[in-house]
């Protein structure tokens, strides 16, 4: 962390346009190969690493690595074992799970369904700790820097937050705006919140007693600029971190509510009601609906958490 | 018998002499008219209905049932078929409907109409006596009919039985016979006396909390009632119903009703491990456990056929549906073999679109429409949806059979141009407005006469205003009047040709879709016998006895 602040501090000020542009791509490509150097050397982070690769890959290349829609229902081949026609078997009303299992990939990981026919890029998951970050980091700047009253509201206000289980405050927040993959951003965001405004106040009132915000200050530098020029870009590392596991902690959100009948509504390949549905199956005989898309959220998380892991225990090591 | 036997029963039996209607039929009708079962089985040719197996039946022993064990305060307030079938073992009803749909006299020794349906004499039987001693008498049904009609009670048999009833209608005669002063005729008298809530209850004793002063005149007495935990009955030696080998039943010494919470799979394994001897599927859905035990060796499956349903239902007083080509274009994209497959495995009949089963007594055969996407896609376009429409259809998710039914119809229905989004919801939250949405899927509870249903959901009051359970608001002028004649008319042939024309209206120009008729079960350990499955899922333990 302490390496990468000096690189931060000739970014202000005037410079060359094209210089700039070209100073920033080099420091991109220092900084994707360094990280690449830190995954190599993690195993735990290597691992991760594949288990989210596949699942991106998967998700993003959805619909040329099966063979069916994951709507399509075969009504004469419900709830089969896996075969050469269905690799992962299908489901109880005949749909092809493998197919289900991708495109539940892709939901989570690469695009949004806004309504059926309208989507945007990036994943439920992922817009979800984004908007997180967002609101989070806002709050835990403002109160981390500002201090005082400011703080004292801010963070009594979040640790009311945290008090709620988090199940519980899903639940209450999904029942009340009604389930879709908005709301469950919106559900994932809310509950997120907290936990990143504590980890950005945290870092920030560490970072505001370093020479270079004083500096900032005296220059008389306005406050949007201290927070988000000078403090945020100088907490990124932790909060990277954080963002991978709490990529995870939102897979998980979403097959809970799923798996509770409150996630995306059906026909919709989500993982935790393929779980739920497939669950009333296992004891007849038909266990692979439900197994499927647990091994997927499992397995996404893990590596989820596996790379944050191996990525802090080799960043410490640097320091 | 003859003196006594009303008017049309000879009309019934020159019909079935005629082969106008079947033995079941009139069987059935006569025993609804005050016939006993065993007379009318006699009357249409048929052996006795008696059961002969007194040799092998074994005394003693204990059942164990999976059930939820809910609170229970008054049972004329129940609103759930398990706590009934807790209480039933103890105290009793007047009369019994068995598993072919016919109603027999229990507590009563018989029932007579009057010519014009309105006064019903119910003679009592004598001799019987409550658990605690009392002796069964007009008293106590009087006041457990008072019972039903307060309103502070709030029972569900006044909904059922206050359309042709007050109290002022319920004459006490004597000691052993009540007559009831009906303000419309009705038929199916004995049949809603046997309505779950309607426990009879002792008058002398009976404040309010059945549990603290648990005196019926049923075959078990209760030991120990704990909520969401257990409700243990045992037998009492002086039951007045005899057993087959002479002697009072029950066999079983006592039943245990242990609560094993809603999951099914925990109750499957306790099943499999004989851990319990039965699963009271009462109010949770069997489906889950008859698929995982149908093929288990240690289990005896037991399949009901029900005129309960699933009913995909449309608001005609809010658009599109007001319009009867959406409507049936939506209908016909319904492909009933794959929903009734898939949906709930091929077990139950399929629909026609028409609230009458074909378990119906009134029931006119009616052809079944076929999926056609093709001319549904026509529809819409001549009602001016010529690219589709979108919309929206709320299910409760906890009803796992009407989530995939959802689905297929979605599936299905996208060709024709139906843009189709599912809004699921707590089962509970589906309730709350069950009678709200413009297009959802509503679970239907088996009834035994096809115009009990009709009455409750496709008629209006006599202001005009749909009723109360009218989810879809569709009132027919031409079908009310048709309903009215069949709720008057006896004769079985008679009101199967008023439904014949009931049906068509409401497959042509009705409200609703309906694509399969359900199977229930009743599931067993091999130990048990004499269980009747029971298309209501109403258990009866006093025949009921274990193996050793």
């Amino acid at each position: 962390m302490i390496q990468r602040q000096a690189t931060n501090e000739n970014v202000p000020e005037s410079a060359g346009n094209g210089a700039a542009v070209s100073r920033f791509l080099d420091g991109g490509w220092r900084k994707t190969k360094n990280a690449a150097v830190l995954l190599w050397a993690s195993k735990t982070a290597m691992v991760g690493l594949l288990l989210v690769v596949f699942w991106v890959g998967t998700a993003l290349l959805a619909p040329y690595v099966t063979r069916y829609s994951p709507t399509e229902q075969d009504w004469k081949a419900p709830n089969q074992g896996p075969s050469i026609h269905h690799i992962l078997g299908t489901d109880e009303l005949g749909r092809d799970l493998w197919s289900r299992l991708a495109y539940g990939a892709r939901i989570v990981l690469v695009i949004l369904p806004v309504t059926e026919k309208f989507w945007i890029p990036g994943g439920t998951a992922i817009w979800g700790v984004f908007a997180s970050l967002l609101l989070g980091a806002a709050l835990g700047l403002v109160s981390g820097y500002r201090g005082g009253w400011i703080d004292e509201i801010i963070m009594r206000a979040l640790d009311a937050m945290m008090s709620i289980p988090i199940i519980l405050l899903y639940l209450i927040i999904v029942a009340a705006i009604g389930a879709s993959a908005v709301n469950v951003v919106l559900a994932i965001a809310i509950v997120g919140t907290p936990g990143v405004a504590r980890l950005v106040r945290g870092l920030t009132l560490d970072i505001r007693t370093r020479d270079y915000v004083r500096a900032a200050e005296t220059r008389g530098e306005g406050i949007l600029y201290i927070l988000f020029v000078e403090i945020l870009p100088n907490a990124k590392g932790p909060i990277i971190i954080d963002a991978m596991l709490r990529v995870g902690y939102a897979i998980f959100a979403m097959g809970t509510l799923g798996f509770l009948g409150l996630g995306l509504p059906p026909p919709s390949p989500d993982w935790g009601s393929m779980v739920a549905k497939g669950r009333e199956f296992i004891l007849s005989g038909s266990p692979w609906a439900a197994l499927w898309p647990a091994v997927a959220i499992a397995s996404l998380v893990v590596g989820l958490n596996l790379l944050a892991d191996g990525l802090r225990e080799e960043a410490m090591r640097y320091q | 018998m003859s003196k006594e036997m009303h008017p049309a029963i000879q009309d019934l039996k020159s019909d079935l002499e005629k082969g106008k209607v079947s033995r079941r039929q009139f069987i059935r009708m006569a025993t609804l008219l005050g016939v006993s079962a065993a007379g009318a089985a006699q009357m249409a040719g048929l052996a006795l209905p008696a059961k002969l197996f007194a040799a092998k039946i074994r005394r003693g022993g204990t059942l164990r049932v999976a059930a939820p064990v809910h609170k229970v305060t008054h049972p004329a307030q129940f609103s759930w078929i398990s706590p009934s079938n807790q209480i039933r073992q103890i105290a009793e009803y007047l009369t019994y409907t068995d598993a072919n749909n016919i109603t027999h006299p229990y507590l009563l020794k018989n029932w007579q109409a009057s010519d014009d349906l309105k006064t019903w004499t119910l003679n009592l039987r004598r001799g019987i006596r409550f658990n605690n001693g009392d002796e069964f008498t007009t008293d106590d049904v009087v006041f457990t009919m008072n019972q039903w009609f307060d309103k502070k009670v709030g029972s569900s048999i006044k909904g059922l039985m206050g359309a042709y009833l007050n109290p002022q209608g319920i004459e006490k005669v004597s000691k052993y016979q009540i007559k009831l002063h009906l303000k419309n005729p009705e038929i199916a008298i004995p049949e809603h006396l046997f309505h779950y809530p309607a426990v009879i209850l002792n008058h002398r004793t009976f404040q309010g909390d059945f549990i603290k002063a648990p005196h019926g005149t049923g075959p078990y007495t209760l030991v120990k009632f704990l909520e969401g935990e257990r409700c243990v009955v045992k037998r009492r030696n002086d039951y007045w119903n005899k057993g087959a080998d002479g002697k009072p039943m029950p066999y079983l010494d006592s039943v245990e009703f242990v609560d094993m919470g809603t999951e099914m799979p925990p109750m499957i394994s306790a099943m499999q491990s004989g851990d319990v001897d039965l699963i009271d599927f009462g109010d949770i859905s069997g489906v889950q456990a008859y698929e995982a035990l149908k093929k288990d060796a240690r289990v005896n499956v037991y399949p009901v056929t029900t005129n309960q349903t699933r009913i995909l239902r449309m608001r005609v007083d809010m658009k599109p549906w007001s319009d009867n080509r959406v409507r049936t274009a939506l209908k016909i994209c319904q492909h009933r073999e794959k929903i009734l497959g898939l949906a709930y495995f091929g077990q139950g009949l399929l629909g026609q679109d028409v609230h009458v089963s074909p378990k119906h007594p009134e029931y006119c055969p009616i052809d079944t429409p076929k999926y056609d996407p093709e001319k549904a896609k026509a529809l819409l376009k001549k009602a001016g949806y010529p690219n589709g429409l979108d919309v929206n259809l709320a299910v409760g998710s906890g009803w796992p059979e009407i989530v995939r039914y959802a689905e297929i119809l979605k599936q299905d229905a996208a060709p024709a141009g139906f843009r189709i989004k599912i809004q699921t919801m707590p089962n509970s939250q589906y309730w709350e407005k069950w009678t709200e949405v413009d297009l959802g899927i509503t679970t239907w509870a088996h009834r035994p006469i096809g115009t009990m249903v009709l009455n409750l959901a496709y008629v209006a009051d006599d202001k005009g205003k749909p009723v109360a359970w009218n989810e879809t608001r569709w009132v027919d002028k031409e079908f009310s009047a048709l309903l009215k004649q069949a709720n008057g008319t006896l004769d079985v042939e008679k009101r199967r040709k008023i439904f014949c024309k009931l049906e068509k209206i409401q497959q042509e120009r009705g409200s609703i879709g309906n694509a399969f008729w359900i199977n229930l079960w009743t599931i067993t350990r091999k130990r048990v016998h004499d269980i009747e499955a029971n298309p209501s899922q109403y258990l009866w333990l006093d025949r009921a006895w274990v193996a050793a």
